[in-house]
C-alpha cells in the first residue's frame, strides 16, 4: 500500500532523513519509533506530500507523491505533530470544511460527520468553539478530521500525546479499530503503546532505519534467555560458592543485596543452555531459598534503547531498575511530552 | 476553492477585521463624499474616489496581513496542502475571499453616485469607470499585500511590510521624476538586475553553473542590444520604474477614460503577485 524508496532529506548540511526504505502492506499498524529529532514527522510529511523529499520516491496505492499528489493526497488522511484546527471554528464548522476541502460530496457530509464524530466521541462537543475545547479533545478532533473522506491510509503523528490515560487507550481503541480496514502508520515515543497497537515496528534513529520487525520479534531477537537474576537468602560468598559449583553457568555476577540477608545476582548460562532447572537444583541442595529468578528478557524499552545508542545496558542493569521499571517508562513517556 | 473562500469570509466576520474594515472604508469614503460632493456642491464624484485611494495604505494590510501568515504560524497549511487541494486553488480561494469583501464594501457606496442623481445628472459611464479603476487598483494591492503574507509566519511584519509597501508603490510617481535617464546609469542598473536574477537563481537552485550561465547570457544581451541599439538604454530605469506606477494607471481611469491596457495591466500585475504567492509557497515546501 506504501512504498517509501531511498528516501532522503537533507536541510543544508543536515541530513534530517537518510536513505529511508520500507513497505506497509495494506491494512496493517506500522509504528514509528525514535527518539526527538530522529526523523519521525520529516518522514510522514514527505508521504503525506506537505514537503518534498531530496532524493527517493514515496508510491501510495501505487500512485507516486511527485506525479499524482492529487491522486495521492485523496488516499490519506493526516494528524500532524500539531493538529492543524482553526480555533474560531466550532468542531462541526470545522469538520464540514474539511469535508469541503476533501470533497466530500455535500449530501453524504452529515452522515459522514456523524461518522467520525462518533468514533472519536466528540458528538457533545460539536457546537462548541475548537479553543475552548481542552488538549484532548483538540487531540480527538484532529484525529476526527484526519478520518474524513474514508482515506485508505492514515497517518498518525504522536496521536496519543497529551491525553490522560483514559483517553490514550480509548484513542489506542480507536487506532486498533481503525485498523482493521485503514492501513496506519503512527509514530510514537511511548514503547507500549507501540507494542499495544502495532503489527510491525520501525525504529528510527538519526534519520536512518536502527530496526524494523515485529515487536515480538524485535524482543526475540535482541533477547538474552540465559541470563537470569535471581535472589537468594543467604550470604554472598556463599551463594557464589554455589553457583560456581555449577558447570552450565559461565559468568555470575554480584549486584548487591536489596533486602537484609538477601544477594542479587546476575547468572550467564553457557549458550543455548537452560539453566532455571540447574539453578534450582543446587541452591535446593545448598538449602538456599531462591526468592526470585527472573530472566532478563528486554523489553522494549531497552531494545529501543539499545538499537539507538548502542549500549550494552544489560550490564548496567540493577535490580533496582528491574522494580521501577514500570514507572520508569512513564516518566520516559513524559519527558518527551514535555519536550514538546 | 469555493470551501477556501468561503472560510476565509466567515474567518473575517468570526473576528473584528471584517467589520472593522468596512466600517473604516465607509466612514473615510462618507466623509469625502459628505465634503467633497454635498457641502462642496461639486458634482464629480470621481473626485472623491481619487481623493480615498489613501485609504488602501490602512484598509489592505487589515484584509491581507493574516491570510497566509497565520496558516504557517498555526500549522494549519498542513491541513491545506495534504489535502487534494492545489496550491494555486488555496492561493486564488484566500485572494478571492479578500477581493469578494472589497467588492462588497465598494457596492455600498455605490449609493453615493445614487443620493447625488437625486439632485442633477450624475455622468453614468464616468462614474463607473472611476469605479472599475477603484476595484482593479485595490485588487493589484491586495495581491501585493497576499504575496507578503505568505513570506512570513508573522502578522505584525506582514502589516508593516505591506504598509511600507504600498507607500512606496503610492509615491512611485515621485521617484520616478528623481530617477537618471541617462544611457550609462541605466546599463549599470540592467547590469544589477541581471546579476540579482542570477543570485536568485542560485538562491532557489544551489548550482553555481545556471546562475554562471544567466550572467553570460545576460552580459551577451547587453552588449548585443548595445551594439544593435544603443538607444533602447535611454530610460529604460524609468520604464522599469513605470511599471510599478499603479496610481498614474488609475488616474486615467478617475478621467474618465476607459483604458483597456490598463484593464489588463492591472490583471497582469495581480496575478504575477498571485504567481509569486504560489512559488513562495512551493518553495517552502522544497526547501
Amino acid at each position: 500500500m506504501i512504498e517509501v524508496n531511498n528516501l532522503t532529506k537533507q536541510y543544508g548540511q543536515h541530513k534530517a532523513v537518510d536513505n529511508i526504505s520500507f513497505k506497509v502492506e495494506k491494512g496493517e499498524i506500522l509504528g514509528f519509533l525514535g527518539p526527538n529529532g530522529a526523523g519521525k514527522s520529516t518522514t510522514m510529511n514527505i508521504i503525506t506530500g506537505y514537503i518534498s523529499a531530496t532524493e527517493g520516491t514515496v508510491k501510495v496505492d501505487g500512485f507516486d507523491i511527485l506525479e499524482q499528489p492529487g491522486e495521492v493526497k485523496k488516499r490519506i488522511g493526516y494528524l500532524p505533530e500539531l493538529p492543524p484546527l482553526y480555533m474560531d471554528m466550532t468542531v462541526e464548522e470545522y469538520l464540514t470544511f474539511v469535508c469541503n476541502i476533501k470533497k466530500v460530496s455535500v449530501h453524504k457530509q452529515k452522515e459522514m460527520l456523524g461518522k467520525v464524530m462518533n468514533a472519536v466521541k466528540i458528538t457533545d462537543m460539536r457546537k462548541r468553539l475548537i479553543k475552548n475545547l481542552s488538549k484532548g479533545y483538540k487531540q480527538r478532533v484532529g484525529l476526527a478530521q484526519a478520518m474524513i473522506g474514508e482515506p485508505q491510509v492514515l497517518i498518525l503523528d504522536e496521536p496519543t500525546v497529551g491525553l490522560d490515560p483514559k483517553q490514550i487507550i480509548e484513542i489506542r481503541n480507536v487506532i486498533k479499530s481503525l485498523g482493521k480496514d485503514h492501513t496506519i502508520i503512527l509514530s510514537s515515543h511511548i514503547l507500549s503503546e507501540v507494542s499495544a497497537v502495532c503489527d510491525r515496528v520501525l525504529i528510527i534513529n538519526k534519520g536512518k532505519i536502527a530496526a524494523i520487525d515485529t515487536p515480538e520479534n524485535l524482543a526475540k531477537r535482541l533477547s538474552q534467555t540465559n541470563k537470569m537474576l535471581l535472589r537468594i537468602k543467604g550470604s554472598k560468598d556463599n551463594v557464589l560458592k554455589v553457583v560456581k559449583e555449577i558447570n552450565s553457568i559461565k559468568t555470575a555476577e554480584v549486584t548487591g543485596s536489596r533486602e537484609a540477608g538477601t544477594v542479587d545476582i546476575i547468572v550467564e548460562g553457557k549458550e543455548d543452555i537452560d539453566i532455571r532447572e540447574d539453578l534450582y537444583y543446587a541452591f535446593k541442595a545448598a538449602d538456599y531459598p531462591i526468592l526470585m529468578m527472573k530472566s532478563m528478557d528486554l523489553t522494549l524499552e531497552e531494545i529501543f534503547l539499545q538499537v539507538t545508542t548502542q549500549e550494552q545496558i544489560i550490564e548496567q542493569e540493577t535490580a533496582d531498575n528491574f522494580d521501577d521499571n514500570d514507572s520508569q517508562q512513564k516518566e520516559d513517556g513524559e519527558d518527551v511530552s514535555d519536550n514538546k | 476553492m469555493l470551501a477556501i473562500i468561503n472560510k476565509e469570509l466567515r474567518s473575517y466576520f468570526a473576528s473584528a477585521t471584517g467589520y472593522i474594515f468596512m466600517s473604516f472604508f465607509l466612514l473615510i469614503s462618507g466623509i469625502f463624499f459628505s465634503i467633497t460632493n454635498l457641502l462642496g456642491q461639486n458634482p464629480l464624484y470621481n473626485n472623491v474616489l481619487s481623493s480615498i485611494t489613501f485609504i488602501f495604505l490602512f484598509v489592505v494590510p487589515m484584509l491581507t496581513m493574516r491570510l497566509i501568515s497565520e496558516e504557517t504560524r498555526q500549522k494549519t497549511d498542513q491541513l491545506l496542502l495534504t489535502s487534494p487541494l492545489k496550491v494555486s486553488d488555496i492561493v486564488l480561494g484566500k485572494y478571492f475571499a479578500a477581493l469578494l469583501l472589497f467588492l462588497l464594501t465598494l457596492l455600498i457606496t455605490v449609493l453615493y453616485p445614487i443620493i447625488l442623481s437625486f439632485y442633477g445628472n450624475v455622468a453614468v459611464g464616468e462614474v463607473l469607470g472611476g469605479y472599475i479603476g477603484f476595484f482593479l487598483l485595490g485588487a493589484a494591492f491586495i495581491s501585493v499585500g497576499l504575496f507578503i503574507s505568505s513570506l512570513t509566519e508573522n502578522q505584525v511584519i506582514s502589516a508593516v511590510v505591506t504598509v511600507i509597501t504600498l507607500l512606496v508603490l503610492w509615491i512611485m510617481d515621485g521617484i520616478i521624476m528623481g530617477l537618471p535617464t541617462d544611457r550609462k546609469s541605466s546599463i549599470v542598473v540592467v547590469g544589477i538586475l541581471v546579476i540579482a536574477i542570477a543570485a536568485l537563481l542560485y538562491y532557489s537552485t544551489k548550482n553555481i553553473y545556471i546562475s554562471a550561465g544567466a550572467i553570460i547570457i545576460g552580459a551577451i544581451a547587453m552588449v548585443l542590444l548595445y551594439v544593435s541599439n544603443p538607444a533602447i538604454y535611454d530610460g529604460i530605469i524609468l520604464k522599469l520604474f513605470q511599471w510599478f506606477s499603479l496610481m498614474e494607471r488609475y488616474q486615467s481611469f478617475s478621467f474618465g477614460i476607459f483604458d483597456i491596457s490598463s484593464v489588463v495591466y492591472f490583471i497582469t500585475f495581480s496575478f504575477a503577485f498571485i504567481f509569486l504567492t504560489i512559488q513562495t509557497i512551493e518553495k517552502r515546501r522544497w526547501s
